[in-house]
């Protein structure tokens, strides 16, 4: 099984070698996809974890055990429809076509398709979407 | 058999009157045929939604006590022109504000204006004897003010130009983000459901002409600026190339915060997304013709961005269909291409002018001057030791 999970690690706990302790402890595999502290020392680790399900399960409930947020992620950004009128900017600059419009031009998100560049970011005229790595 | 306004008109008021969009009048005219279809149909509704950057507010404020001449003025930050009377002003849509920059502009203040939100108003002034203020710092709501109506100088372009880049650096423009190496290709239009691609002559638009702005019923007041009538066309007339513009001005009091949205274009600027119907009459054979056009039958040019003069040359003279299908092929490449201007929301306003006609709010209004055709572009000379 093959899951993308965005840690959250907050002040004091950002520091500590936690992902060591998935790869001997819960026998996972991961892709570091992306990496950052910011100037109040939180953390964030987004990863792609391998492994056996049980194994991932374990390994979740060992990251929130030591108050490390663990949130499920598909796509690095979300699309606000309220803020989206449709125009198709944004699928100018996805080259995967994670955001493309639909037959009755509408936009849709395959969240499952997105590789994080966040160019959709930049190009959306109302800037209706967020990046949440 | 030719119509008149006054006919259709009457059939609108009668709740008779047959309006379809500019998209579903294309299957009728296939299955009646253009005499038929002519009879048949009373109105067409065209629509689009793209961004507009030659748009803007006039604005009266109302006068304050002891009043103010306002000659430096800015709404959230933004600055607003102030060589106008005492409280009036002009508001641009691409004025970036001096806080946040292109993010938040004068397109966003007007569209913070029609939602009914509070806008800061500041401004400045010399102190004159019969306008003592120096200062004012207040909130205003659209409500507050007296006068508040868009007018837009240069609207709804008939055709515009497709977009790509041939260099190797990632270019920042008003087309969008193109990447490098003819990564992709942006266009911006409604394609068969424009305005002014469905009377490509003009002879139903002109000053005048009652039209659907921002939710509002607004009308033509003016040719656009840039108003390009000797562009090239194909046989039909249909221009090819970047064509006609009009000045548009509306009611912001009236106009529904879904249909004027402020838009932001990475590192080029502010712009605005106006929402724009514009009912075709079908008044006789000819006019059901042009209406009739296809996607497939709609040319423009993709011209490569890359080249920063004002002559910028044409890869390819592609079809509006092309362009709709997703990719277009140029000399063996296929290149995704990606829409600018939303064909959802210009639906829906078609859909919606054509709902305000049938319920009879909604009547058609001649024009009451036409505009020229054949009138060319002029460019820019530079006269740097004066022209004497």
């Amino acid at each position: 099984m093959i899951k993308k999970i965005l840690l959250s690690f907050p002040q004091g706990v950002a520091g500590k070698p936690m992902a060591m302790e998935l790869i001997k402890t819960y026998n996972l595999d991961f892709n570091i996809l992306k990496a950052s502290i910011d100037d109040n020392i939180k953390g964030t680790l987004l990863l792609e974890i391998m492994g056996e399900e049980a194994d991932i399960n374990a390994g979740i409930i060992f990251l929130r055990q030591n108050r490390i947020g663990v949130q499920d992620i598909l796509s690095g950004v979300d699309v606000d429809e309220e803020e989206c009128v449709d125009c198709g900017a944004c699928t100018a600059v996805c080259t995967v076509n994670a955001l493309e419009m639909d037959e009755n031009w509408k936009l849709v998100h395959h969240k499952d398709k997105c590789l994080e560049c966040m160019l959709c970011v930049k190009a959306c005229p109302t800037r209706a979407i967020h990046a949440l790595i | 058999m030719a119509k008149t306004y006054q006919e259709i008109n009457e059939k609108i008021a009668r709740g008779e009157a047959v309006v379809v969009t500019a998209e579903e009048v294309i299957d009728i005219v296939k299955a009646r045929g253009i005499k038929d279809a002519a009879d048949y149909v009373d109105v067409v509704t065209t629509a689009t939604f793209g961004p507009m950057c030659s748009s803007g507010a006039f604005i009266n404020f109302g006068h304050s006590d002891p009043p103010i001449r306002m000659a430096e003025i800015s709404l959230n930050d933004v600055e607003a022109y102030g060589g106008l009377a005492a409280v009036d002003t002009y508001l641009g849509a691409t004025q970036p504000s001096k806080d946040r920059g292109v993010e938040y502009g004068g397109a966003h203040v007007i569209h913070d204006l029609i939602a009914g939100k509070e806008v800061h108003l500041v401004a400045k002034s010399q102190g004159t004897d019969c306008y003592p203020r120096k200062s004012i710092d207040t909130w205003i709501t659209l409500e507050d003010l007296n006068e508040a109506y868009l007018f837009n100088p240069r609207n709804i372009y008939q055709n515009y130009n497709a977009a790509i880049n041939t260099s190797s650096q990632r270019l920042y423009t008003y087309m969008g983000i193109l990447q490098p190496n003819m990564g992709n290709i942006t266009y911006s239009t409604s394609g068969e459901l424009s305005p002014l691609l469905n009377d490509p002559l003009l002879k139903t638009i002109g000053m005048g002409t009652k039209i659907f702005i921002g939710g509002a019923q607004g009308y033509v007041s003016w040719m656009g600026t840039q108003f390009n009538t000797a562009c090239p066309r194909d046989d039909k007339g249909y221009p090819t190339t970047p064509g006609a513009t009009l000045a548009l001005i509306g009611n912001m009091k009236e106009m529904n915060p879904k249909y004027i949205r402020g838009a932001i274009y990475e590192k080029y600027g502010t712009s605005m997304f106006v929402g724009v119907g514009i009912p075709i009459p079908i008044l006789n054979e000819e006019m059901m013709a042009f209406v009739s056009v296809e996607n497939k039958d709609l040319y423009t040019n993709v011209i490569d961005y890359s080249v920063q003069r004002k002559a910028k040359p044409s890869l390819k003279k592609v079809s509006y269909a092309e362009l709709r299908s997703g990719s277009v092929d140029i000399n063996g490449k296929v290149i995704k291409t990606s829409p600018l201007s939303s064909l959802k929301m210009a639906r829906e306003i078609a859909a919606e002018l054509n709902h305000w006609i049938k319920k009879g709010e909604f009547h058609l209004q001649e024009p009451i001057l036409s505009f020229p055709m054949g009138n060319a572009l002029k460019g820019l000379e530079i006269n740097e030791g004066g022209l004497r």
